[in-house]
């Protein structure tokens, strides 16, 4: 049982960032804009939080400093892909460059600006790690549930799956996700029944930022003690989490959890006894999440759930 | 007026590359990783500052852009321009580039840290052609012997559970990983002990991922107390892993301590001492040319930093022995040329878990 609370909790770890990244690239793709920018805006927004917590954790600690951070990581976040937002919909630039010059441009400028604010011109910015979770108070006690979700963790996971929900409703629920879907099958129609399609793509861009931006924070916070300019790829993780989750939230929600449960067998299993008798070789678990998500993409792709108008600049005057 | 403002543009740009192109007597290229590595890099480049500083000597640093013989011989190449007139060079991959550039550049004298200079082609039979010319001085350390006193450290400190992750699998870190290996048997058998453990893995390369933190908090769990993290910044996340975990890790290459509490201590190289003798003979016209240094337990070139280190029991006596009986030459221990794996190592008290 142990065993099985120890693989959760790991699994939280890789799992809730991309949860948080994917659903962050499914409102910017879902509104029409293809959004290839997110690994860049993980590392700006881990960025600019870590350097936050850098900076003041001699007098600040814990829980309010990690809630801070987070919000500093999704204005960062949320402000670099502005610049996203502003080639790819005002400018009408090809959203694949502008995507990838943000991701070339962001591990750059982080370590740029460490080594020159940093005092002895470093490029990791370390932070002391206060966020850990023991234990839940009285959640934490429940029996099963108690370690599997509420034990050694961080208010990041519930905040993801808060995000999950919140993503769900506003996209299905509300007015405006349903607008926001409309521009990313159709911006002329939504454009003939008086929706503002560069207003609403706008949106979605600003709020995939946010989401990524935090995501990297989420990512950095309990894997290491340090930022180093990198999320090793996991922005462009999430994005085949985004696909193989079909751009729906729940289904998002799912991918992101498979993919998590893989990466942490992959990882940990020489510590698993059980895992270890089987006698699978470790590149095994690292391959099935890449060959599963080829697998649905050869099932799906001809009805394929991806909005019909992502990657294509909205243009006024286009029949 | 177009072109006027490009050709103040262009001015703009060309005049500080101008004003960049000084004179420097001392270059540093890094390897994979930065001067502020917390690891071999830093300790490389603190060596060179240090002695550049104290002898008023200038100094510059160059940082690849990517790994490969091609674009480390450029950076030679632009350092060479920039009048460097000794060059060093911390990390086995420069061995190709050292080969090449020793000949290309006879009025520059190489130091190369980690390796030998060779043409790089191990398909040959009886492995690559090593020369090593008069402007050029190679210099290893006996990271068997650091990862050794690690290993008997741990073990003498009352750990019986214990973890090794290199990064990616070249000499050095072999070697750290065998002689960690070593000093656990070592010490049990010094003390009587059997049934040790060892779990030993090369995660295959040297960054922080959240797949090296996995691995050590699946270590932990599974009841590892101090895990040797021997690469780079997969420190980094074995010691988050530790933190959490409220378990032990022991640093490589430089003195570890001040990253994490967790660091019980650290297998270090004597990178700047070695890095600030060499500068020194060739400034006192003594260069080592054409030599192969091996930095040893005798030379100084490795320690456990025993001021720093959070031992319960193991204590500067106890450290002070071992290490007389490397430097005496009483301990024999087995290299990454002796043996292909760390199963090869006879070892009776500890069983080794190798993790591919």
């Amino acid at each position: 049982m142990d065993i099985i609370y120890f693989i959760v909790q790991q699994m939280m770890f890789f799992s809730i960032p991309l949860l948080i990244v994917a659903l962050g690239g499914m409102f910017s793709e879902r509104s029409g804009v293809v959004n290839i920018a997110l690994e860049g805006i993980m590392v700006a927004g881990a960025f600019f939080s870590i350097y936050f917590i850098n900076q003041v954790q001699d007098r600040m600690s814990g829980q309010g400093l990690l809630l801070l951070a987070i919000a500093i990581a999704a204005v960062s976040g949320l402000l670099f892909s502005f610049l996203h937002a502003y080639a790819a919909i005002t400018l009408k630039s090809d959203q694949t460059i502008s995507g990838t010059a943000l991701n070339m441009i962001a591990p750059a400028a982080a370590i740029y600006l460490a080594r020159t604010t940093l005092p002895n011109g470093v490029q990791q910015i370390q932070f002391i790690n206060t966020f850990r979770i023991e234990k839940v108070p009285v959640l934490g006690d429940i029996p099963v549930l108690g370690p599997l979700l509420f034990q050694n963790s961080y208010i990041t996971t519930y905040l993801g799956l808060l995000i999950l929900a919140v993503s769900a409703f506003v996209l299905y629920k509300t007015r405006f996700g349903l607008r926001l879907r409309a521009c990313g099958e159709h911006p002329q129609a939504a454009d003939s029944v008086g929706i503002n399609v560069y207003k609403m793509r706008y949106a979605g861009v600003l709020i995939s930022g946010a989401l990524a931006g935090l995501g990297g924070l989420v990512y950095v916070i309990p894997t290491s003690t340090n930022f180093n300019a990198t999320v090793s790829g996991y922005g462009f993780l999430a994005l085949a989490v985004l696909i193989f989750g079909q751009w729906k939230p729940l289904r998002i929600f799912i991918a992101a959890f498979f993919f998590g449960l893989m990466k942490t067998i992959a990882s940990s299993y020489s510590g698993i006894p059980f895992l270890q008798d089987l006698g699978i070789p470790s590149d095994i678990y690292k391959m099935i999440p890449f060959i599963a998500t080829m697998v649905v993409l050869a099932f799906t792709s001809r009805r394929s759930q991806a909005p019909k108008a992502s990657g294509v600049p909205y243009d006024k005057g286009a029949r | 007026m177009k072109k006027l403002l490009a050709l103040v543009l262009v001015l703009a740009l060309a005049l500080p590359l101008a004003g960049l192109a000084a004179d420097y007597d001392i270059a540093m290229i890094t390897d994979i990783g930065t001067i502020d590595d917390k690891s071999f890099n830093q300790g490389t480049w603190e060596g060179v500052v240090e002695y550049a500083k104290a002898n008023d000597k200038t100094y510059i640093y160059y940082q690849p852009t990517a790994q490969s013989t091609e674009i480390y011989l450029d950076m030679i190449e632009q350092a060479v321009n920039d009048g460097a007139k000794i060059i060093v060079t911390p990390g086995f991959l420069f061995e190709q580039p050292i080969f090449e550039a020793q000949d290309l550049y006879p009025n520059v004298h190489f130091v190369l840290i980690d390796g030998n200079p060779n043409d790089g082609d191990w398909s040959k039979e009886g492995g690559p052609e090593f020369r090593t010319e008069a402007n050029a001085v190679g210099i290893v350390y006996a990271e068997e012997q650091a990862g050794f006193l690690a290993g008997y450290a741990a073990v003498k400190d009352g750990y019986t559970k214990l973890g090794f992750m290199g990064g990616m699998a070249v000499p050095a870190v072999i070697r750290f990983g065998y002689g960690f290996a070593q000093g656990i048997e070592y010490a049990a058998e010094e003390m009587g002990l059997k049934d040790l453990a060892l779990n030993y893995h090369y995660t295959g390369g040297f960054a922080a991922t959240p797949e090296a933190q996995a691995l050590a908090a699946s270590w932990y769990a599974d009841g590892v107390e101090v895990i040797f993290a021997c690469g780079g910044a997969v420190g980094d996340s074995v010691m988050a892993a530790a933190e959490a975990a409220g378990a032990k890790v022991i640093g490589v290459d430089v003195d570890q301590s001040s990253q994490s509490e967790t660091v019980i201590t650290s297998a270090a190289k004597g990178l700047a001492a070695s890095v600030i003798a060499v500068l020194d003979a060739y400034y006192q016209g003594e260069f080592p040319a054409g030599q192969a240094l091996v930095m040893d337990a005798a030379a100084d070139g490795v320690e456990l930093p025993m001021a720093t280190s959070r031992f319960k029991t193991f204590s500067q006596a106890d450290y002070d022995a071992i290490f007389a009986k490397l430097v005496a030459g009483e301990v024999k221990l087995l290299k990454d040329s002796d043996v292909k794996s760390v199963a090869e190592i006879p070892l009776k008290l500890v069983a080794v878990t190798e993790i591919q």
